[in-house]
Protein backbone atom coordinates (compact mmCIF):
# COMPACT_ATOMS: atom_id res chain seq x y z
CA UNK A 1 0.00 0.00 0.00
CA UNK A 2 1.32 3.06 -0.90
CA UNK A 3 1.62 5.68 2.23
CA UNK A 4 2.11 9.13 2.29
CA UNK A 5 2.27 12.41 4.62
CA UNK A 6 -0.55 14.54 4.04
CA UNK A 7 -0.88 17.79 5.90
CA UNK A 8 -4.12 19.31 6.10
CA UNK A 9 -5.26 22.62 5.60
CA UNK A 10 -6.22 24.99 8.46
CA UNK A 11 -9.91 24.68 7.48
CA UNK A 12 -9.85 21.18 8.67
CA UNK A 13 -7.99 21.57 11.86
CA UNK A 14 -10.77 23.65 13.69
CA UNK A 15 -12.72 20.19 13.26
CA UNK A 16 -10.23 17.85 14.93
CA UNK A 17 -9.92 19.11 18.48
CA UNK A 18 -12.11 16.54 20.61
CA UNK A 19 -11.10 13.52 22.15
CA UNK A 20 -7.44 13.23 22.00
CA UNK A 21 -7.23 17.19 23.01
CA UNK A 22 -9.24 16.63 26.28
CA UNK A 23 -7.96 13.37 26.97
CA UNK A 24 -4.00 15.16 27.26
CA UNK A 25 -5.46 18.21 28.80
CA UNK A 26 -5.76 16.37 32.26
CA UNK A 27 -3.42 14.06 31.98
CA UNK A 28 -0.45 13.31 33.90
CA UNK A 29 1.82 15.78 32.14
CA UNK A 30 1.54 19.02 30.42
CA UNK A 31 0.51 18.95 26.93
CA UNK A 32 2.63 21.57 25.40
CA UNK A 33 5.02 19.50 23.19
CA UNK A 34 2.05 19.66 20.90
CA UNK A 35 0.58 21.94 18.27
CA UNK A 36 -2.53 22.47 19.12
CA UNK A 37 -3.37 24.88 15.96
CA UNK A 38 -2.65 22.15 13.20
CA UNK A 39 -3.37 18.44 12.43
CA UNK A 40 -1.83 16.64 9.91
CA UNK A 41 -2.80 13.10 8.60
CA UNK A 42 -0.81 10.35 8.32
CA UNK A 43 -1.10 6.82 6.38
CA UNK A 44 1.48 4.00 7.19
CA UNK A 45 1.49 0.40 8.65
CA UNK A 46 0.75 -0.11 12.39
CA UNK A 47 4.03 -1.34 14.20
CA UNK A 48 2.97 -1.70 18.19
CA UNK A 49 0.03 -0.30 20.22
CA UNK A 50 1.19 0.46 24.00
CA UNK A 51 -1.23 -0.21 25.73
CA UNK A 52 0.11 1.64 28.49
CA UNK A 53 -0.06 3.64 31.29
CA UNK A 54 0.33 6.19 32.15
CA UNK A 55 -0.10 7.25 28.23
CA UNK A 56 -1.53 5.08 25.37
CA UNK A 57 1.15 5.55 22.24
CA UNK A 58 0.97 3.90 18.70
CA UNK A 59 3.63 3.29 16.84
CA UNK A 60 3.15 3.63 13.24
CA UNK A 61 5.72 3.68 9.97
CA UNK A 62 4.89 5.67 7.40
CA UNK A 63 6.99 5.49 3.78
CA UNK A 64 7.26 8.53 1.95
CA UNK A 65 7.62 8.66 -1.57
CA UNK A 66 10.94 7.89 -1.89
CA UNK A 67 10.98 4.48 0.18
CA UNK A 68 12.22 5.95 3.35
CA UNK A 69 10.29 4.95 6.06
CA UNK A 70 9.92 6.89 9.50
CA UNK A 71 8.41 5.75 12.70
CA UNK A 72 6.12 8.40 14.44
CA UNK A 73 4.61 7.95 17.75
CA UNK A 74 1.11 8.92 18.25
CA UNK A 75 0.18 10.10 22.06
CA UNK A 76 -3.42 9.02 23.18
CA UNK A 77 -5.13 8.53 26.77
CA UNK A 78 -4.75 6.27 29.49
CA UNK A 79 -5.31 2.90 28.62
CA UNK A 80 -8.21 3.00 32.08
CA UNK A 81 -10.04 6.10 30.37
CA UNK A 82 -10.12 4.42 26.90
CA UNK A 83 -10.96 1.04 27.94
CA UNK A 84 -14.14 2.46 29.67
CA UNK A 85 -15.17 3.89 25.98
CA UNK A 86 -14.42 0.51 24.33
CA UNK A 87 -11.06 1.07 23.22
CA UNK A 88 -8.36 -2.02 23.30
CA UNK A 89 -4.95 -3.12 23.00
CA UNK A 90 -6.50 -4.77 20.22
CA UNK A 91 -8.05 -1.47 18.75
CA UNK A 92 -4.61 -0.74 16.53
CA UNK A 93 -3.39 -4.12 15.41
CA UNK A 94 0.22 -4.84 14.20
CA UNK A 95 0.36 -4.58 10.67
CA UNK A 96 -2.35 -2.93 9.91
CA UNK A 97 -2.80 -0.43 7.69
CA UNK A 98 -4.47 3.12 8.89
CA UNK A 99 -4.47 6.80 7.78
CA UNK A 100 -4.17 8.89 10.97
CA UNK A 101 -4.88 12.34 12.19
CA UNK A 102 -2.85 13.84 15.11
CA UNK A 103 -1.46 17.09 16.43
CA UNK A 104 1.92 17.31 15.32
CA UNK A 105 5.37 18.49 17.59
CA UNK A 106 5.96 22.24 17.61
CA UNK A 107 9.95 20.99 16.25
CA UNK A 108 8.68 18.76 13.46
CA UNK A 109 9.91 15.93 15.78
CA UNK A 110 8.04 12.57 14.15
CA UNK A 111 4.97 12.72 17.28
CA UNK A 112 2.15 14.03 18.05
CA UNK A 113 -1.20 13.66 20.00
CA UNK A 114 -3.92 11.08 18.68
CA UNK A 115 -6.93 12.93 16.88
CA UNK A 116 -8.42 10.23 14.85
CA UNK A 117 -8.00 7.10 12.64
CA UNK A 118 -9.77 6.00 9.48
CA UNK A 119 -8.70 1.86 8.22
CA UNK A 120 -8.42 0.79 5.14
CA UNK A 121 -11.86 -0.61 5.49
CA UNK A 122 -13.34 2.18 6.57
CA UNK A 123 -13.88 1.71 10.00
CA UNK A 124 -12.90 5.00 12.23
CA UNK A 125 -11.41 5.18 15.55
CA UNK A 126 -12.03 8.64 17.75
CA UNK A 127 -12.70 11.97 15.95
CA UNK A 128 -12.63 11.04 12.00
CA UNK A 129 -15.87 14.44 10.45
CA UNK B 1 -15.78 -4.22 14.61
CA UNK B 2 -13.12 -1.43 14.55
CA UNK B 3 -15.51 1.01 14.41
CA UNK B 4 -15.42 2.71 17.95
CA UNK B 5 -17.24 6.03 18.26
CA UNK B 6 -15.35 7.36 21.49
CA UNK B 7 -17.82 8.63 24.06
CA UNK B 8 -16.77 12.40 25.00
CA UNK B 9 -18.60 12.66 28.23
CA UNK B 10 -20.11 10.20 30.55
CA UNK B 11 -23.77 11.22 29.82
CA UNK B 12 -25.70 8.45 31.46
CA UNK B 13 -26.10 9.10 35.09
CA UNK B 14 -27.45 5.77 36.85
CA UNK B 15 -28.56 4.35 39.90
CA UNK B 16 -28.55 7.19 42.13
CA UNK B 17 -27.27 6.41 45.52
CA UNK B 18 -29.51 6.92 48.56
CA UNK B 19 -28.37 9.66 51.32
CA UNK B 20 -29.00 8.63 54.75
CA UNK B 21 -28.75 11.46 57.28
CA UNK B 22 -27.40 10.04 60.79
CA UNK B 23 -27.21 11.47 64.06
CA UNK B 24 -24.80 14.46 64.63
CA UNK B 25 -22.52 12.28 66.84
CA UNK B 26 -18.99 13.07 65.89
CA UNK B 27 -17.88 9.80 66.20
CA UNK B 28 -19.86 6.37 64.70
CA UNK B 29 -20.80 4.01 66.53
CA UNK B 30 -21.40 0.38 64.93
CA UNK B 31 -25.01 0.53 63.78
CA UNK B 32 -24.80 3.92 63.14
CA UNK B 33 -26.70 4.59 59.57
CA UNK B 34 -23.45 6.91 57.64
CA UNK B 35 -24.20 8.15 54.20
CA UNK B 36 -23.94 6.35 51.02
CA UNK B 37 -21.10 7.61 48.31
CA UNK B 38 -20.83 4.38 47.02
CA UNK B 39 -19.98 3.91 42.97
CA UNK B 40 -17.61 5.51 41.26
CA UNK B 41 -17.42 9.59 40.40
CA UNK B 42 -15.33 12.18 37.93
CA UNK B 43 -14.37 15.77 39.36
CA UNK B 44 -16.25 17.99 37.19
CA UNK B 45 -14.77 20.58 35.61
CA UNK B 46 -10.69 21.04 34.28
CA UNK B 47 -7.70 20.34 36.25
CA UNK B 48 -7.01 24.32 36.48
CA UNK B 49 -8.30 26.08 39.46
CA UNK B 50 -8.36 29.72 37.83
CA UNK B 51 -9.37 29.88 34.58
CA UNK B 52 -7.78 33.71 33.47
CA UNK B 53 -4.44 31.52 33.43
CA UNK B 54 -5.16 30.40 30.62
CA UNK B 55 -3.17 31.74 28.03
CA UNK B 56 -2.62 29.06 25.64
CA UNK B 57 0.70 29.39 25.93
CA UNK B 58 2.58 26.79 27.43
CA UNK B 59 -0.37 23.77 26.72
CA UNK B 60 -2.43 25.76 28.93
CA UNK B 61 -6.10 24.71 27.62
CA UNK B 62 -7.88 23.34 30.38
CA UNK B 63 -10.79 24.85 31.50
CA UNK B 64 -11.21 25.60 35.52
CA UNK B 65 -13.19 27.62 37.70
CA UNK B 66 -12.30 31.33 38.86
CA UNK B 67 -10.81 30.33 42.32
CA UNK B 68 -7.27 32.58 42.61
CA UNK B 69 -5.95 32.25 45.81
CA UNK B 70 -5.89 35.48 48.37
CA UNK B 71 -1.73 35.38 47.76
CA UNK B 72 0.13 38.08 50.01
CA UNK B 73 2.53 39.91 47.43
CA UNK B 74 5.25 37.40 48.24
CA UNK B 75 3.76 34.36 46.73
CA UNK B 76 1.78 36.18 44.25
CA UNK B 77 5.27 37.45 42.70
CA UNK B 78 5.91 33.39 43.46
CA UNK B 79 2.90 31.79 41.18
CA UNK B 80 3.58 34.87 38.95
CA UNK B 81 6.99 33.46 37.88
CA UNK B 82 5.43 30.38 38.24
CA UNK B 83 3.00 30.95 35.48
CA UNK B 84 5.56 32.50 33.21
CA UNK B 85 7.57 29.41 33.22
CA UNK B 86 4.30 27.64 32.37
CA UNK B 87 4.11 29.66 28.93
CA UNK B 88 7.36 28.59 28.12
CA UNK B 89 6.81 25.13 28.84
CA UNK B 90 9.43 25.63 31.52
CA UNK B 91 7.44 24.86 34.44
CA UNK B 92 7.74 21.12 35.62
CA UNK B 93 4.19 19.33 37.16
CA UNK B 94 5.62 17.21 39.84
CA UNK B 95 3.76 14.02 38.85
CA UNK B 96 5.35 13.81 35.37
CA UNK B 97 7.75 11.95 36.98
CA UNK B 98 5.95 9.24 38.70
CA UNK B 99 7.40 9.40 42.19
CA UNK B 100 5.32 11.87 44.50
CA UNK B 101 1.67 11.92 45.53
CA UNK B 102 -0.24 14.60 44.05
CA UNK B 103 -0.87 15.77 48.11
CA UNK B 104 -3.73 18.32 49.79
CA UNK B 105 -5.23 19.59 48.30
CA UNK B 106 -4.81 18.13 44.75
CA UNK B 107 -5.99 14.90 45.89
CA UNK B 108 -9.42 16.72 44.89
CA UNK B 109 -8.54 18.39 41.72
CA UNK B 110 -7.28 14.96 39.31
CA UNK B 111 -8.78 13.45 36.72
CA UNK B 112 -10.29 10.12 35.90
CA UNK B 113 -12.38 7.88 38.60
CA UNK B 114 -12.71 8.85 42.70
CA UNK B 115 -14.05 6.24 44.92
CA UNK B 116 -15.40 7.72 48.66
CA UNK B 117 -15.06 4.61 50.82
CA UNK B 118 -17.70 5.35 54.28
CA UNK B 119 -16.39 3.45 57.20
CA UNK B 120 -17.24 4.13 60.55
CA UNK B 121 -13.93 4.90 61.60
CA UNK B 122 -12.52 6.12 58.49
CA UNK B 123 -13.30 7.74 55.27
CA UNK B 124 -10.97 7.01 52.03
CA UNK B 125 -10.67 8.79 49.01
CA UNK B 126 -9.25 6.64 46.20
CA UNK B 127 -8.32 8.10 43.22
CA UNK B 128 -7.36 6.20 40.18
CA UNK B 129 -4.82 8.69 38.90
CA UNK B 130 -1.40 8.25 40.55
CA UNK B 131 -2.87 6.18 42.51
CA UNK B 132 -3.94 8.38 45.69
CA UNK B 133 -5.38 7.71 49.09
CA UNK B 134 -6.71 10.49 51.58
CA UNK B 135 -7.68 8.67 54.80
CA UNK B 136 -9.50 11.00 57.00
CA UNK B 137 -9.87 9.76 60.37
CA UNK B 138 -13.31 9.93 62.34
CA UNK B 139 -12.81 6.93 65.06
CA UNK B 140 -12.17 10.48 67.46
CA UNK B 141 -8.21 10.74 67.44
CA UNK B 142 -6.82 13.62 67.39
CA UNK B 143 -4.31 15.22 65.23
CA UNK B 144 -0.72 14.33 66.97
CA UNK B 145 0.97 17.88 68.64
CA UNK B 146 4.18 16.67 66.97
CA UNK B 147 3.25 15.27 63.57
CA UNK B 148 5.57 15.60 60.70
CA UNK B 149 4.87 17.04 57.34
CA UNK B 150 3.83 14.89 54.57
CA UNK B 151 2.16 15.31 50.97
CA UNK B 152 -1.50 14.62 51.75
CA UNK B 153 -1.12 15.37 55.23
CA UNK B 154 -3.18 13.95 58.10
CA UNK B 155 -6.66 14.39 57.92
CA UNK B 156 -9.03 14.03 61.41
CA UNK B 157 -12.90 14.69 61.31
CA UNK B 158 -16.08 13.77 62.63
CA UNK B 159 -20.07 13.81 60.56
CA UNK B 160 -22.49 16.24 61.19
CA UNK B 161 -25.70 14.95 59.84
CA UNK B 162 -24.65 13.63 56.17
CA UNK B 163 -21.71 16.20 56.57
CA UNK B 164 -18.11 14.35 57.01
CA UNK B 165 -16.21 17.54 57.97
CA UNK B 166 -12.44 17.56 59.03
CA UNK B 167 -9.37 19.18 58.98
CA UNK B 168 -6.09 18.51 57.50
CA UNK B 169 -2.64 19.51 58.48
CA UNK B 170 1.05 18.56 58.86
CA UNK B 171 1.52 19.46 54.67
CA UNK B 172 4.75 19.96 53.04
CA UNK B 173 2.91 22.53 50.78
CA UNK B 174 5.66 23.81 48.64
CA UNK B 175 8.55 23.34 51.13
CA UNK B 176 10.60 20.96 49.05
CA UNK B 177 9.49 22.14 45.24
CA UNK B 178 7.66 19.15 44.77
CA UNK B 179 3.53 19.82 45.49
CA UNK B 180 1.68 21.97 43.80
CA UNK B 181 -1.82 22.42 43.23
CA UNK B 182 -2.35 22.27 39.29
CA UNK B 183 0.26 22.82 36.58
CA UNK B 184 0.08 26.20 36.34
CA UNK B 185 2.35 26.66 39.60
CA UNK B 186 -0.32 27.08 42.09
CA UNK B 187 1.26 26.47 45.03
CA UNK B 188 0.68 26.81 48.84
CA UNK B 189 3.34 27.20 51.73
CA UNK B 190 4.17 24.35 54.39
CA UNK B 191 2.02 26.49 57.37
CA UNK B 192 -1.07 25.49 55.32
CA UNK B 193 -4.07 23.88 56.43
CA UNK B 194 -7.41 23.20 55.64
CA UNK B 195 -11.09 22.25 57.08
CA UNK B 196 -13.12 20.80 53.97
CA UNK B 197 -16.91 19.94 54.51
CA UNK B 198 -18.20 16.92 52.24
CA UNK B 199 -21.72 16.02 51.51
CA UNK B 200 -23.73 14.84 48.60
CA UNK B 201 -26.14 17.35 47.53
CA UNK B 202 -27.95 14.88 44.80
CA UNK B 203 -28.23 11.28 44.01
CA UNK B 204 -25.43 11.89 41.60
CA UNK B 205 -23.28 14.98 43.22
CA UNK B 206 -20.79 15.08 45.93
CA UNK B 207 -19.07 18.27 46.69
CA UNK B 208 -16.04 18.90 48.33
CA UNK B 209 -15.50 22.24 50.16
CA UNK B 210 -12.07 23.21 51.16
CA UNK B 211 -11.46 26.60 53.25
CA UNK B 212 -7.61 26.65 53.63
CA UNK B 213 -5.95 28.60 55.76
CA UNK B 214 -2.57 29.60 54.76
CA UNK B 215 -0.34 32.54 57.02
CA UNK B 216 2.61 32.11 55.24
CA UNK B 217 0.91 32.71 51.42
CA UNK B 218 -2.32 33.91 51.79
CA UNK B 219 -4.41 37.25 53.30
CA UNK B 220 -7.06 35.83 54.10
CA UNK B 221 -8.97 32.14 53.94
CA UNK B 222 -9.95 30.91 50.55
CA UNK B 223 -12.40 28.35 49.61
CA UNK B 224 -12.64 25.93 47.04
CA UNK B 225 -15.21 24.05 46.52
CA UNK B 226 -14.87 20.86 44.14
CA UNK B 227 -17.94 18.71 43.02
CA UNK B 228 -17.68 14.57 41.43
CA UNK B 229 -20.36 13.09 39.47
CA UNK B 230 -21.45 9.92 39.09
CA UNK B 231 -20.21 7.51 36.51
CA UNK B 232 -22.38 4.94 35.06
CA UNK B 233 -22.91 1.80 37.41
CA UNK B 234 -20.49 -0.81 37.27
CA UNK B 235 -17.59 1.40 36.23
CA UNK B 236 -14.23 0.08 37.05
CA UNK B 237 -11.74 1.54 38.67
CA UNK B 238 -8.47 0.22 37.13
CA UNK B 239 -4.19 0.38 37.74
CA UNK B 240 -2.75 3.49 37.28
CA UNK B 241 1.46 2.38 37.19
CA UNK B 242 2.63 5.31 36.16
CA UNK B 243 5.76 4.46 36.02
CA UNK B 244 4.87 1.87 33.41
CA UNK B 245 5.54 3.67 30.51
CA UNK B 246 6.04 7.03 31.09
CA UNK B 247 7.26 9.07 27.64
CA UNK B 248 6.41 12.02 29.39
CA UNK B 249 8.68 13.34 32.14
CA UNK B 250 9.72 16.10 33.14
CA UNK B 251 13.43 17.36 32.67
CA UNK B 252 15.08 17.73 35.49
CA UNK B 253 17.79 20.08 34.36
CA UNK B 254 15.17 22.30 32.74
CA UNK B 255 11.65 21.73 34.04
CA UNK B 256 10.20 21.06 30.25
CA UNK B 257 7.71 18.34 29.64
CA UNK B 258 9.95 15.91 27.42
CA UNK B 259 8.43 13.36 24.83
CA UNK B 260 10.66 10.42 24.17
CA UNK B 261 10.50 8.72 21.14
CA UNK B 262 10.61 4.85 21.09
CA UNK B 263 13.74 4.58 21.36
CA UNK B 264 13.60 6.68 24.84
CA UNK B 265 15.40 9.32 23.63
CA UNK B 266 13.69 13.00 24.01
CA UNK B 267 12.31 14.27 20.91
CA UNK B 268 12.05 17.94 22.26
CA UNK B 269 15.28 18.03 24.05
Amino acid sequence: MRTHALLLGSAAIALCLGVAQSTLAEAHHSGAGFNSDKVIELTGTIKEFQFTNPHTWIQIVVEDNKGAKTEWSVEWGSPNSLGRQGIRPSTFPAGAKVSMRLRPMLNGAPAGAFVGAKFADGTTVGRWE
Amino acid sequence: MRALPVVLAFAMWVAPGLCVAQSASATPKPGDALPDWSGVWSMVGGTVFDRATQTGEGGATSVGVRSHPPYNAEWEAIYTSHLERRDKNLFPDTISNCGVPAGFPRHFNLPDPYEFVVRPEQVWVLTENGPNVLRIYTDGRKHLDDQWATYTGDSVGHWEGDTLVFTTMALKGFRDKDVILDRTGLVLSDQSRATTRIRKIDPKTIQVEMTIEDPKALTKPWVVTKQFQKMPAGTRVYDYGCAENNRNPADVETGKTLILGPDGKPLNK
